[in-house]
C-alpha cells in the first residue's frame, strides 16, 4: 500500500530543490564537525572547498557510484531479480540524504545496500556467496559489509520496505491488455525496462509514486513504438477524475525529462574527486586508517573481551593490507 | 575426599575414618591429633612454614584445597577494614576501583606477593579511613542486630505455635478420658441395655470430634512477613474497559482510480493475462486472482500523488 506507506510519508519529497537542500545540509554538517587533519598540509579555513568536496562534487561522485551499483547488480552471480536492484538504489539514495560521502565512503555503503536489499527482498544469498562477487580481499569486504549493515539500517530509520515500480508495470500491462485495443503490448517491455533502469539513475524515485514511474515508463515505451496510449490514460484511468489529470501529466513529463537529462559523469573528473575524497574523508570510518584501528581497538577494550584479541578479524591486524590498492579494486568495476 | 591425608603424620581418611583435618590462618592443614600434640600449650608454630599460630584459631577444613581456607581467612580479615559500601562512593567507577584494589590485596596476601608493601598499604588505608571504618562497623553491627531481632521474633512465633498445638492435643486427650469415665459410670449405674449405652456414647463422641475438627486459622503471616488468609489478598484491580470493539471495514487508501473488484477481475477478463495457479499452489492457498488484484491495485495506487 504505497498510499499509507513510510516511503510516501518520509521518503518522498516535494521537489528536487528540497532534496538538494538536504544534501547541501549534510555536506555543511560534515565540514563543520569534521576533525581537522593533523598530518599533511594545513587546511585553509577560508577556502574549505579546496580541501573538502562541494555539494556539487558529491552529487557527481554519487552519480558515478550509482552507475557502479547498477553494473555490480548486473554482474551479480546468481542473477538477481530486478526488485533487489530497485530497493538497493532506494537505500543508497536514502542513505546519502542523511549522510555525507565524506563521512561514509560510497563504495562501502553501496555493497552494504545491495546486501541488505537481498535480505529484505528475500533473495537468499549468504555473505560468503555475496562477497565472491567482489574483487579484492574477500574477508575485508565481508567485514566492511557486516559492520556497516546495522549502521545502514539505522540511517534508514529501519524503514526497509520499498515500493518499486515493477509490480505496477505488471498491473498496467494487464490493464492495457484487458481494456485497451493496443496490439501486442508485450513488445513494450524492452523499452519499459530500459526506462526504469534509467530512472534509478535520477532522483525520480524520491519524488514520485512507483505507479507514476511505471506509467511514465509505459507511456515512454509506447511512444518509442510509435503507439499512443493517451486515450487509455484519459478514458480508462482518469475517466472519473479528470481534475487530477494535470498532476499526472506534469509528473510523467518531469520524469521523462529527468531521464533525458542523465549524463555520464566525466571519468577523469570522477577520478580526481576520488583522490580528493581519500584525503578529506572521515578517517574514523576508513578501515585502512590508523584512526579507525584505534577506534576499533578502543571498542574492543571497552568490551573487555580478551578472546577477541586472538580473532583474526581485520580490525586488529590490517597492517599488511593498508596500501589501499585492494580497496580501490574492491568492487568489480572499471 | 578419600585422599585426605594429614601432612605431618600421614594418616589418611581410610586408615582413620574419624580423621578431622584442621586449618589455620597460614593455610596449612593438620589433623586433629597432631594439633592436640603440637599445640599442647595453646600456641606454637606451623610445622610447614614456621608461622606462629594459636590453637584457638584452628578450624575444620571445609574445602578440599587448603588455599581456599587461607583465602577465606584473609578475606575475612581484610573485609573487616575494607568495609565501604557502594553508597560511600560518588560514582560506580570509583566503587569498582575500590573493589579491584581490595581484590588485589587479597590476591597478593594469598600468594605471598609483595607482602610487605601490601601490608603497608593496608595500614595506610586504615589510617586514612579510620572514621569511615568505625562508622561502617557500627552500621554493620546495627544491621546484624536487626536481623537477629527478626530471627528471634520468628523463633518466638514458632514456639508459640508449638505450645498451642500441644495444648490442643492435651485438651483432646483429657476430654476423651472424661468420656470414657462417664461411659463406665453409666454402665455401672444404669439399668438399660449395655449395648445401646455403648453405641449412644460412640455416636456422641463422633459428633464432638466432628465439631472440634473445624479449627480456626490461627496463623495468617509467613515468616517473611507476607500476610495470607482471607483479607490478606488485595482485590484484583478493576481494569478500566473502554467501549466495546466494533468492526469497521478497512478502507483501501488508494490516492488513485478505484481498482477493479475481485469478481470484476474474473468476469471482465483481467485474469486471462496472468498465469493460472497449478494444483500445488492452489493447495497452498494461492489464487492467481490475488496476484492479479495486487498488481492492478499497485498500478493504480498513487497515480494522483503529488506533494
Amino acid at each position: 500500500m504505497y498510499a499509507i506507506s513510510s516511503q510516501r510519508r518520509y521518503w518522498t519529497f516535494g521537489s528536487e530543490k528540497e532534496i538538494d537542500e538536504l544534501r547541501k545540509q549534510q555536506n555543511q554538517n560534515f565540514i563543520l564537525k569534521a576533525p581537522r587533519p593533523s598530518r599533511g598540509e594545513e587546511v585553509d579555513e577560508n577556502n574549505l572547498s579546496q580541501f573538502y568536496l562541494t555539494p556539487c562534487e558529491e552529487k557527481v561522485l554519487l552519480k558515478s557510484y550509482e552507475l557502479h551499483l547498477r553494473d555490480f547488480c548486473r554482474r551479480f552471480e546468481p542473477p538477481m531479480p530486478k526488485c533487489i536492484v530497485g530497493t538497493a538504489f532506494h537505500y543508497f539514495k536514502r542513505f546519502y540524504l542523511n549522510n555525507s560521502t565524506m563521512d561514509y565512503h560510497p563504495k562501502e555503503i553501496l555493497a552494504t545496500c545491495v546486501y541488505l536489499s537481498c535480505k529484505t527482498e528475500e533473495f537468499n544469498v549468504s555473505i560468503s556467496q555475496f562477497v565472491s562477487n567482489i574483487k579484492g580481499d574477500k574477508n575485508k569486504a565481508m567485514d566492511i559489509i557486516l559492520s556497516n549493515e546495522l549502521l545502514l539500517m539505522q540511517q534508514l530509520n529501519y524503514y526497509l520496505t520499498v515500493h518499486n515500480p515493477f509490480r505496477p508495470i505488471e498491473g498496467f500491462l494487464i490493464d492495457i491488455k484487458t481494456r485497451c485495443s493496443l496490439a501486442n503490448p508485450e513488445r513494450l517491455r524492452a523499452g519499459i525496462d530500459d526506462f526504469i533502469d534509467k530512472t534509478f539513475l535520477t532522483d525520480a524515485c524520491l519524488l514520485y509514486a512507483p505507479s507514476q514511474l511505471a506509467l511514465a515508463a509505459v507511456l515512454h515505451s509506447a511512444s518509442k513504438e510509435q503507439e499512443n496510449l493517451d486515450s487509455y490514460v484519459t478514458e480508462c484511468l482518469f475517466q472519473n477524475a479528470t481534475d487530477k489529470l494535470p498532476v499526472l501529466i506534469e509528473a510523467v513529463r518531469k520524469i521523462r525529462s529527468m531521464v533525458k537529462a542523465i549524463e555520464q559523469p566525466d571519468k577523469s573528473f570522477v577520478r580526481s574527486l576520488e583522490k580528493k575524497l581519500d584525503l578529506c574523508r572521515n578517517q574514523e570510518n576508513n578501515p585502512n586508517s590508523l584512526a579507525y584501528k584505534q577506534k576499533m581497538q578502543k571498542m574492543l577494550e571497552d568490551e573487555d573481551d580478551i578472546e577477541l584479541g586472538v580473532n583474526t578479524s581485520y580490525h586488529l591486524n590490517t597492517s599488511e593490507t593498508s596500501d589501499g590498492i585492494h580497496d580501490a579494486s574492491m568492487l568489480s568495476v572499471e | 575426599m578419600d585422599d585426605q591425608v594429614c601432612p605431618r603424620c600421614k594418616t589418611t581418611k581410610y586408615r582413620n575414618p574419624s580423621l578431622k583435618l584442621l586449618v589455620n590462618v597460614c593455610g596449612h592443614t593438620l589433623c586433629e591429633s597432631c594439633v592436640d600434640l603440637l599445640f599442647l600449650k595453646g600456641a606454637g608454630s606451623c610445622p610447614e612454614c614456621n608461622v606462629p599460630l594459636r590453637r584457638s584459631n584452628f578450624r575444620v577444613q571445609l574445602f578440599e584445597e587448603p588455599k581456599v581456607e587461607k583465602e577465606i581467612d584473609i578475606r575475612r580479615r581484610i573485609l573487616r577494614d575494607f568495609n565501604k559500601k557502594e553508597e560511600d562512593f560518588a560514582t560506580e567507577a570509583e566503587y569498582n576501583d575500590y573493589l579491584e584494589e581490595m581484590e588485589c590485596i587479597v590476591y597478593n596476601l594469598c600468594n605471598n606477593i609483595d607482602v610487605v608493601n601490601t601490608n603497608k598499604k593496608i595500614e595506610q588505608y586504615k589510617k586514612d579511613n579510620r572514621d569511615l571504618i568505625m562508622k561502617n562497623k557500627s552500621r554493620l553491627g546495627r544491621e546484624e542486630y536487626e536481623l537477629e531481632m527478626e530471627l528471634e521474633r520468628e523463633k518466638q512465633l514458632e514456639a508459640d505455635r508449638k505450645k498451642e498445638l500441644l495444648q490442643i492435643e492435651q485438651e483432646l486427650k483429657k476430654r476423651q478420658m472424661k468420656e470414657k469415665e462417664a461411659l463406665i459410670d453409666e454402665l455401672m449405674s444404669s439399668h438399660a441395655d449395655a449395648a445401646t449405652i455403648v453405641s449412644d456414647y460412640a455416636k456422641q463422641a463422633e459428633k464432638i470430634r466432628e465439631e472440634s475438627k473445624v479449627v480456626p486459622v490461627t496463623k495468617n503471616e509467613f515468616s517473611s512477613g507476607v500476610k495470607f488468609g482471607q483479607q490478606a489478598f488485595l482485590p484484583v484491580p478493576k481494569v478500566e474497559e473502554g467501549p466495546l470493539y466494533t468492526y469497521q471495514k478497512p478502507i483501501l487508501a488508494s490516492e488513485g482510480p478505484q481498482p477493479p473488484k475481485v469478481e470484476d477481475i474474473e468476469t471482465k477478463g483481467y485474469i486471462n493475462f496472468i498465469r493460472a495457479e497449478n494444483a500445488v499452489e492452489r493447495a497452498g492457498g494461492y489464487r492467481s486472482v490475488i496476484a492479479c488484484q495486487r498488481a492492478l491495485q499497485e498500478a493504480l495506487q498513487g497515480l494522483f500523488h503529488s506533494k
